[in-house]
């Protein structure tokens, strides 16, 4: 009786042992974090465990009975073939063959995004944003990861992990962005109609992979919209964009500058007031005719007095109104929905979205040789809008004399081969064109600003010769200093060179106009080279609490990827099909599979059991 | 090696004669027969199955002039019926295991296999295989059916991907039956070693939801245990020797286990 009362206590403290190990095991990793209290827990729980075993064995000489070395070696053993099975599985899922048996390959990665992602220097992940892990999703996102240790993803509820979700700019379940270095974009949103795309995938991967902190300069000085700050009309959110897709933005004030600097590889003149100096207009031509690649947004009722620049590309502003009267979803008529998207990298992805242009002008274009000019935005044809000369009055009214009918267009991107151009055109933008002259009479913000390019020159600028036509604003001999260092043109090589990575050679040929668009220097030397523009009638559509609207986000940020001349072709990844194909059974196959997988089958057991049954008796 | 060989074979034959001649592994088949078979006509002729779904999408393409999506029947018909294959298995199997070992114990005739001059892992090996040819005799009637379909079918099917599910079919049923056998020599009971199957395996079909949940490398590597995962890679037609290797190792683990189990109940007994 004594001895167990005694023996009883002792029992009951050997089930701390296994208790707190399993503790600290469970706690370690479930935080995935072994510190001290873990390992104290684990230490103690095999420290109890040795004593009782030690205590037990001088009890009854335990350790020395047949039965105890059996069940050990048995336990020896198990542990060794567990062991060696999960070694053998682990080899065998890091050196796994697969070989894909479906025809057109369902589960297999295309040899191009394979070559991506092998190639992948900086790590990518793919966040999705949803709680809904779809199997399919996950092999697509598995075989990618497969390819390459830089490449992983991660399911993220954001509902669980808001500040993620916030950081990303998360708006619904099913959000899937790329990130990439310190990139990130939306690549897709999936859901039950729509699942993750491979072409999607890879392009993404290969546009943000190539995108090598392009720099884009937004011009500023001529009422243009603000780039920071809360108030009306700024474009915040689209420099933040530009941002987070890879890009560069500064502000660029020519007035400081007097010519566009040499890193740059777009310049967006976003919705000017006021008439830029002629000395400016000189600057945007010089870049563009040494490979520059400029976009141009201009508002109606503005004057920015660059007909003669874009004389030389056949763009031609129209002064009237660009009016949509069809049944919109109270834009009202001034803001015309645009769902037609000409064939252009621009827009290729639109199909029939929807953008709009709260107050836009028509663009018209002239066919000039050497440039080829393609009109991105058009509104509805006729009834549904036209261009509205008579502003002022309060009824909208189609006017056959004044007005024009639709489709109008609203947008167009331009491009112009280096190689035709010549000294000739470069010099040949003093001579006004007589297309620039009957639009100038109309704006009526058109004032007091000197427009004279009388004003005399700054004596900085006339120290150096290379910069001697461009003349100086009043503004610059204010403050000489911004003007103390003009950047010449003279070292054209030094501009942003391609940094992109060689894409794999599609065995397809692909029929996009950018085929040629490789980024090859855009040297003014090069023949190869080429000078972009993107020319819309509208800036409205980018300022803050409309530009996350609909596609007109995606109008602005696909320009820029266009004039930044990074854009390489997308691969040409054909979507994976399965193959077409029927089963077409005849009356007589039919009855025959419902017959036998019905009735003869499950007879022949249950009669031949019956029977079995039967003689056993 | 011979010796042991002659071994596994004459225990391979004993199970089998044992088999085919009781009334009970012959309605497990006639219940086994019906349910797949019922399974295959709903999936391919139901008012939900494939055919039905697809000649009314057929039908709409034609009316409204939109085309229709490729799809492949043939390849849609032997993935969801292979899956729903997986799950059946997940009840008839325990009940072709469960009297593996247990049967012998309550027999009495376990300590005869248990002292003979044979190794238990021969035993083990022998009786996995007579268990395994039975399901097999099992499901090739089945197969014989899902060939009157799919030879109807056109453009004709290449026989590969319906081959490899079939394989995968069989590795997961050889891997639930190693596993079942061995839980059935821990007991007997039948009904006990059915139950602890039916548990393990759906343990060990849903440790990839699990799996899921957890993440990270210790959740990939717990997603890898999963039989359903890896069974739905062959299915679907991916040949991968990572999944290959899983299931070998469940069906080698199974045979090890049980012939441990046997040794110890040597040591227990003597």
């Amino acid at each position: 009786m004594k001895l167990l009362a005694k023996k009883k206590p002792l029992k009951i403290l050997f089930w701390f042992g296994p208790f707190l190990l399993a503790a600290g095991l469970t706690s370690g990793f479930v935080s995935q974090n072994w510190g001290p209290i873990q390992l104290t827990l684990i230490i103690l729980g095999t420290l109890i465990i040795v004593l009782w075993l030690i205590w037990q064995n001088k009890q009854n000489n335990w350790l020395g009975q047949r039965s105890t070395q059996a069940s050990t070696n048995a336990l020896i053993a198990t542990l060794a073939v567990l062991a060696i099975l999960g070694l053998i599985n682990f080899l065998g899922t890091r050196y796994d063959t697969r070989v894909d048996l479906t025809e057109t390959k369902l589960f297999t990665l295309a040899p191009q995004s394979r070559e991506l992602v092998r190639n992948l220097q900086v790590p990518a992940k793919i966040l999705l944003f949803d709680v809904n892990q779809d199997p399919v999703d996950r092999d697509l996102l598995e075989n990618y990861r497969r390819q390459s240790s830089k490449f992983s993803f991660e399911y993220i509820d954001p509902q669980a992990r808001p500040g993620l979700a916030r950081k990303f700019g998360v708006k619904d379940y099913g959000e899937v962005y790329l990130e990439f270095g310190d990139k990130r974009q939306l690549v897709q949103v999936v859901g039950p109609q729509q699942r993750l795309s491979e072409v999607k995938l890879t392009n993404s991967l290969q546009q943000i992979s190539s995108i090598s902190s392009a720099k884009v300069y937004l011009l500023q000085g001529h009422g243009e919209h603000e780039l920071s700050g809360k108030g009306e009309g700024v474009i915040s959110q689209a420099v933040k964009a530009l941002n987070d897709k890879g890009y560069t933005t500064s502000a660029l004030n020519l007035v400081e500058k007097s010519s566009i600097p040499q890193d740059a590889n777009v310049v967006v003149v976003a919705g000017p007031k006021r008439s830029l100096f002629e000395n400016e207009v000189k600057a945007l031509q010089d870049y563009l005719n040494r490979g520059g690649n400029v976009m141009l947004m201009i508002d109606p009722d503005t004057d920015p007095k660059l007909e003669s620049l874009l004389a030389q590309w056949g763009v031609k502003l129209d002064n009237r109104l660009a009016v949509d009267v069809s049944a919109s979803v109270g834009l009202g008529p001034a803001a015309p929905l645009v769902t037609q998207y000409g064939k252009h990298p621009i827009t290729k992805d639109f199909g029939n979205g929807i953008s709009f242009y709260p107050l836009a002008r028509p663009i018209d274009t002239n066919p000039v040789p050497g440039i080829q000019a393609t009109p991105l935005l058009l509104t509805k044809a006729y009834p549904n809008s036209w261009a509205e000369s008579d502003q002022q009055s309060e009824n909208l009214k189609f006017n056959p004399e004044s007005d024009r009918k639709g489709p109008l267009t609203l947008g167009v991107a331009l491009t112009r081969k280096l190689s035709a151009k010549s000294e000739a055109t470069s010099n040949s933008t003093p001579t006004p064109t007589p297309t620039a002259t009957p639009q100038t009479q109309a704006s009526p913000t058109q004032r007091a600003t000197p427009t004279t390019a009388a004003t005399p020159a700054s004596p900085t600028q006339r120290a150096t010769p290379t910069t001697a036509a461009t003349p100086a604003s009043p503004t610059q001999r204010a403050k000489p200093i911004a003007a103390a260092t003009p950047q010449t043109s003279a070292s054209p090589t030094q501009r942003a060179k391609p940094t992109t990575p060689a894409t794999p050679a599609s065995p397809t040929p692909t029929t996009t106009p950018t085929a040629t668009a490789t980024p090859a220097s855009p040297t003014p030397s090069s023949t190869s080279g080429e000078s972009r523009m993107v020319v819309l009638g509208n800036s409205d559509f980018i300022i803050n609490g409309l530009f996350d609207k609909q596609l007109n986000g995606d109008v602005f940020l696909n320009s820029v990827t266009w004039l930044s001349q990074q854009d390489q072709q997308p691969l040409s990844i054909s979507p994976k099909e399965v193959i077409n194909r029927r089963i077409n059974l005849t009356g007589v196959q039919a009855l025959l599979l419902e017959l036998s997988s019905l009735v003869i089958l499950p007879l022949i057991g249950l009669v031949v059991a019956a029977i079995f049954w039967w003689i056993r008796r | 090696m011979g010796v042991v060989l002659g071994n596994i074979i004459a225990i391979y034959r004993r199970e089998l004669q044992s088999y085919f001649v009781s009334p009970l592994a012959y309605a497990i088949a006639g219940v086994f027969w019906l349910l797949s078979g019922l399974f295959f006509v709903l999936i391919l002729m139901g008012p939900e199955g494939i055919l039905q779904t697809v000649t009314a999408l057929d039908l709409q393409g034609q009316q409204f002039g939109v085309p229709v999506p490729p799809i492949d029947v043939p390849y849609e018909l032997v993935r969801a019926f292979l899956d729903r294959m997986g799950w059946l298995l997940l009840f008839v199997l325990p009940i072709l295991s469960m009297g593996l070992y247990a049967e012998e114990r309550k027999r009495g005739t376990l300590e005869l296999l248990a002292t003979s001059p044979l190794t238990n892992w021969a035993v083990a090996v022998g009786k996995l295989l007579g268990v395994l040819t039975f399901f097999i005799t099992m499901v090739v009637p089945i197969m014989g059916i899902e060939t009157i379909a799919l030879s109807a079918s056109s453009p004709p099917m290449p026989p590969a991907i319906p081959l490899l599910g079939h394989l995968g079919l069989i590795l997961l049923a050889a891997a639930i039956l190693s596993l079942g056998m061995f839980i059935s020599s821990l007991t007997d009971s039948t009904i006990l070693s059915a139950v602890f199957t039916f548990a393990l395996m759906l343990l060990l079909l849903f440790v990839d939801l699990i799996a899921k949940n957890i993440g990270g490398s210790m959740g990939d590597a717990l997603g890898h245990l999963s039989l359903l995962k890896h069974y739905n890679t062959l299915v679907q037609g991916i040949f991968d020797t990572s999944s290959l290797i899983l299931f070998a190792s469940y069906i080698l683990l199974g045979i090890f286990l049980t012939a441990q189990s046997i040794d110890a109940l040597r040591f227990q007994r003597s």
